[in-house]
């Protein structure tokens, strides 16, 4: 069979990455992974859209590369606590082509499907943001600190780093913003950021009172050099929208 | 034959049916947009009680409108409920199969059926029912799509998520199933239930899947009251 077949059109050879495109942006984007013999596509559970049969899929808990018991002890209880407080699931599905084969995988919101290729740097993004990674990339859950439970979007974060391709999303469009000194962003807006930036979570007009009556909710302030992601729609303003015509 | 043009696309399209006099078009219930005063609609519930019945059990409304224009032409806009791209899609011999909710309208030559499919259709999750649509003429079925709407070409074999799928060949083998090597491993991969598909032809997807998003909002939603 010719997995070439499926392809709409030709996808673009990342350099020195594996071959994808992404269509239907920025709206409704969808991704496509032309996998060859020995590529690995991690991706969200629940992400696929598409495969060739011939392309094998085992679920596997996000624990990260190499984890110890400890490790995946840790990864399960924040599994669990993410359950809990609502967010994506903990499980991965890694993909692998014994002949080349495509996956096509897209997120649960509308938005867009960001490329990164990874040479080294870590790109710490929010929950739900990951979509999908080929090649040495190693995946860490950080927790955002107590304040970061009062937003539920903050308090996890994904820190990503190593060598190869990485596919984020992010509801809406997304806008990078190059950081230098402090810079404040809503909460619900952040995808991830990268660099050498330092982040608080506090209240947008500071104090109670800010926090309750700006309608702002909790923002990010990051400090020192460095690039943010943000998203133009915030899921949890959209919930909140939703929340108040329904019903009673 | 009347033409149908889709505007908007992809995001909010919207289909615009023109119609020379006393042409008609059928349509999903609801799916009314706009009309010419000349245009008359009748509401019926094709093949009967038992056929409306099998259409709610397919999760889509018990009636069709077919709209006709009287005393010349006149035009019917159609739209789909969710945000996406829609598709005109001329018969071909051997049909088309299509997921009940991607169904917008058809011209009244098609003969829409839909398939009980016993087991499979009912555990295959809401939505995911499946129609027949074929026609001994010439005729036209318009798709809708939650997000971008992709032509695939199954050359051999593919695998698809069901909430994803719009329509695809009926020259085309399928058979729905777990997406993993056990149960367990199907439900913890979160992909739920998938579309086999083998043998050579077309199949249109959508870039979203509308029960995963209504999940993902719902949840989040406070409980429903009485």
């Amino acid at each position: 069979m010719q997995p070439q077949a499926a392809q709409p059109s030709p996808g673009q050879p990342a350099a020195g990455g594996v071959q994808h495109q992404i269509t239907h942006g920025p709206s409704f984007a969808m991704l496509r992974v032309d996998l060859q013999p020995g590529q690995t596509l991690v991706a969200e559970a629940g992400s696929m859209v598409a495969r060739h049969q011939h392309v094998g899929m085992e679920v596997k808990m996000n624990a990260g590369r190499g984890a110890g018991l400890w490790a995946m002890i840790k990864a399960f209880f924040i599994a669990v606590i993410r359950k809990l407080v609502g967010g994506e699931t903990f499980f991965v599905n890694h993909f692998t082509a014994p002949q080349p084969g495509s996956v096509w995988v897209a997120p649960t919101m509308s938005g867009q499907v960001s490329h990164r290729r990874l040479n080294g740097e870590t790109l710490t993004l929010s929950s739900g943001a990951y979509v999908a990674s080929v090649g040495d990339v190693d995946m860490k859950m950080k927790f955002g600190g107590l304040k970061s439970l009062l937003a539920k979007e903050g308090a996890f974060f994904l820190q990503v780093g190593g060598h190869g391709d990485l596919w984020f999303n992010s509801y809406g469009g997304i806008e990078a913003i190059d950081v230098n000194g402090p810079y404040i962003v809503d909460n619900g807006h952040l995808v991830g950021f990268e660099g050498d930036l330092r982040f608080d979570i506090k209240s947008a007009g500071g104090g109670v009172m800010g926090f309750m009556a700006s309608g702002e909710g909790l923002v990010c302030e990051f400090n020192g050099q460095g690039r943010v992601y943000i998203q133009s729609r915030n899921p949890a303003t959209l919930v909140d929208w939703l929340t108040r015509i329904m019903p009673g | 034959m009347p033409n149908i043009e889709i505007g908007y696309q992809p995001a909010h399209s919207l289909a615009k049916v023109t119609l020379q006099a006393n042409e008609s078009i059928v349509a999903e219930s609801g799916a009314m947009v706009g009309m010419s005063t000349n245009v008359q609609m009748q509401t019926q519930s094709q093949g009967g009680l038992m056929g409306g019945l099998k259409r709610m059990f397919g999760g889509e409304s018990f009636f069709r409108n077919t709209f006709t224009a009287q005393n010349g032409p006149g035009e019917v806009l159609l739209a789909q409920a969710l945000c996406g791209d829609m598709a005109v899609l001329p018969l071909t011999p051997q049909g088309y199969y299509i997921q009940s909710s991607a169904y917008v309208a058809s011209t009244p030559d098609v003969a829409i059926e839909t398939k009980t499919g016993g087991f499979k259709g009912f555990f295959s999750g809401a939505g995911v029912f499946i129609l027949q649509a074929t026609s001994q003429q010439q005729g036209q079925v318009v798709v809708g799509a939650f997000g971008g709407l992709e032509e695939l070409t199954c050359d051999g074999n593919l695998v698809i998520d069901t909430g994803h799928l719009v329509a695809w060949d009926a020259s085309l083998q399928y058979s729905i199933g777990k997406s993993g090597a056990g149960w367990i491993a199907s439900w913890l991969s979160g992909e739920g239930l998938v579309c086999h598909f083998t043998g050579q032809g077309r199949i249109w997807i959508q870039s979203r899947n509308p029960s995963e998003y209504g999940q993902s909002v719902g949840s989040q939603l406070p409980p429903r009251k009485g």
